[in-house]
């Protein structure tokens, strides 16, 4: 649409606003240091009680995966992946959920306070690890595929996609004060669930993508739906390529 | 221009959601009646209670660690290190956190003991705009010393 | 939310301390801290002040920092000071907030001499 090319190509020499807005270096470190006491450790803190005493916590998550608890932190970081006694690719929470249904607990909805306390916990269980993305298996394929596709689509009112504004050419160029990032060098696969500062909350991936979504003017993806989880495994993997480490919970704006 | 244009409206829905309902009200110089919060006092106010009208010099002594810019003006972390011995007759008694602009200038007041064995305190609080964060710094001498910062706040984003 | 539910944590760092080490206890709570300026986006009401406004650190029942907080604090507020090791010891964090409600969070002070 070369309506959109034009404006955005000549946005690209205007494009040092944005370091006026870039975080200076002790600015950075204080953020850094905000990390390290982050109210969301709290959440993920209730996520493995939860876990623990529902389900049987990280022995019986392991169980379930089929792996061992030894090898959990590693299995962990390749979701959302393939499950075949699922058949289908599948995020964490959808498999504290499955696990539910075996036990013949009550099912926890994935859009609730609880579920993203278990999904932190889970995830953090990782963290350190690179996330692995396996697109040797079919399934994984197809969904990175669905993933980059609904990634890549333009729609809704503005005839915006998420590489609208999240494009290595656009990237660092600043909309309404905010330098906009690179996806994949921020780690976004690997660093949400977070605490979201302008929320006072924990927040998951596909939630916050939600936000995105309804602000650029796209139709709101359900969560846990194909087409969001293969957003989620298309920027797990930008996350992978780019060296990112697991590091749950976030702290993000 | 159209790319002004594009960008200005680009995140329209939460362009009116964040000038409509702020989430930090705090004593902006507005033309409307803003409500007064429950504690609400103007820095001037709040420095004189705290110091009963002694004189307050800057000192290098306060070191005041707050951001440039703020991320996100409902949680900015602030930090204080007062370099100053913290002995039995000697010490920091107290640490009180001020801002310049807010409707209630106060943050927190931080009562310490030698048993700190440092004079420091460190929390995250709200600004409702760009302002000056102020650490007011009382000894045990009577005496007090401050340093102050300015922060930018920006309200933007998308959402 | 009853007292006992609310969620605290105190962290001492660094993990590993001797007797006489200075270490920073870090306190962070679930607590909305509302300034009471607010609305419910859904009801148009407005939210009732509701923040921490004073906490007390002891070290085996002896306060050794008291703090005077206000609503300008963020939302699950973060507090950190620092404390001179005396020994094993057991740290408790008291606090209030202004509509009376009253918690508490200990944290066992355990130096490796």
């Amino acid at each position: 649409m070369k309506r959109l090319l034009l404006p955005l190509a000549v946005t690209v020499t205007v494009a040092f606003a944005g370091e006026q807005f870039a975080m200076s270096d002790a600015d950075r470190a204080m953020y850094k240091e905000m990390q390290e006491n982050n109210p969301a450790e709290i959440y993920v803190e209730e996520g493995g009680e939860i876990l623990e005493e529902q389900l049987g916590g990280d022995e019986a998550l392991a169980k379930f995966l089929g792996v061992s608890e030894k090898e959990l932190p590693k299995e962990i970081a390749t979701f959302p992946k393939y499950v075949p006694k699922l058949g289908n690719v599948v995020g964490l929470d959808q498999v504290i959920q499955a696990m539910q249904v075996e036990q013949g607990k009550e099912r926890t909805k994935l859009k609730s306070g609880k579920m993203f306390s278990m999904l932190a916990y889970v995830k953090s269980l990782a963290n350190g690890e690179i996330p692995h993305i396996d697109l040797n298996e079919p399934h994984e394929k197809v969904s990175y595929d669905l993933g980059k596709k609904t990634f890549m689509t333009k729609r809704g009112g503005r005839g915006l996609s998420c590489n609208s504004c999240h494009s290595k050419d656009v990237v660092g160029m600043v909309l309404r004060t905010q330098p906009l990032p690179d996806l994949g060098a921020v780690g976004s696969g690997a660093t949400w669930p977070a605490y979201r500062m302008t929320k006072s909350s924990l927040r998951t991936l596909q939630r916050r993508y939600q936000g995105c979504m309804k602000n650029a003017l796209l139709k709101v993806i359900p969560i846990g739906s194909k087409e969001m989880i293969g957003l989620e495994v298309y920027v797990t993997k930008l996350a992978e390529d780019h060296k990112q480490p697991i590091a749950i919970p976030g702290l993000k704006r | 221009m159209k790319r002004r244009n594009f960008l200005k409206n680009l995140c329209a829905v939460s362009a009116l959601a964040t000038v409509a309902t702020p989430s930090i009200v705090m004593g902006k110089d507005e033309p409307k009646q803003k409500p007064k919060g429950v504690n609400a006092m103007s820095y001037d106010a709040a420095l004189n209670a705290i110091t009963g009208g002694k004189p307050v010099a800057d000192s290098p002594k306060v070191s005041l660690t707050v951001p440039e810019i703020a991320e996100n003006g409902a949680v900015v972390p602030v930090k204080v290190n007062v370099d100053h011995p913290m002995e039995e007759n000697n010490y920091v008694k107290a640490i009180h956190i001020l801002t310049t602009k807010n409707g209630n200038a106060r943050a927190a007041d931080v009562m310490l003991t030698p048993m700190n064995g440092k004079g420091y305190f460190a929390t995250r609080i709200k600004l409702g705009s760009t302002q000056d964060v102020v650490a007011v710094v009382e000894l045990s001498d009577g005496t007090f010393i401050k340093a102050s910062k300015p922060v930018k706040v920006t309200i933007g984003g998308c959402g | 939310m009853p007292a006992e539910a609310r969620k605290s944590m105190i962290k001492i760092k660094p993990k590993k301390y001797k007797t006489g080490d200075i270490v920073k206890v870090d306190f962070i709570v679930i607590h909305p801290m509302d300034t009471g300026l607010k609305k419910d986006k859904k009801t148009g009401e407005v939210i009732p002040a509701k923040y921490i406004d004073s906490i007390t650190f002891k070290l085996d029942g002896k306060p050794f920092t008291t703090m005077k907080v206000w609503e300008t604090v963020s939302t699950n507020p973060y507090f950190s000071v620092n404390l001179k090791v005396p020994g094993k010891g057991k740290i408790t964090v008291e606090y209030t907030d202004n509509t009376g409600e009253k918690n508490s969070k200990s944290k066992k002070l355990k130096p490796k001499d």
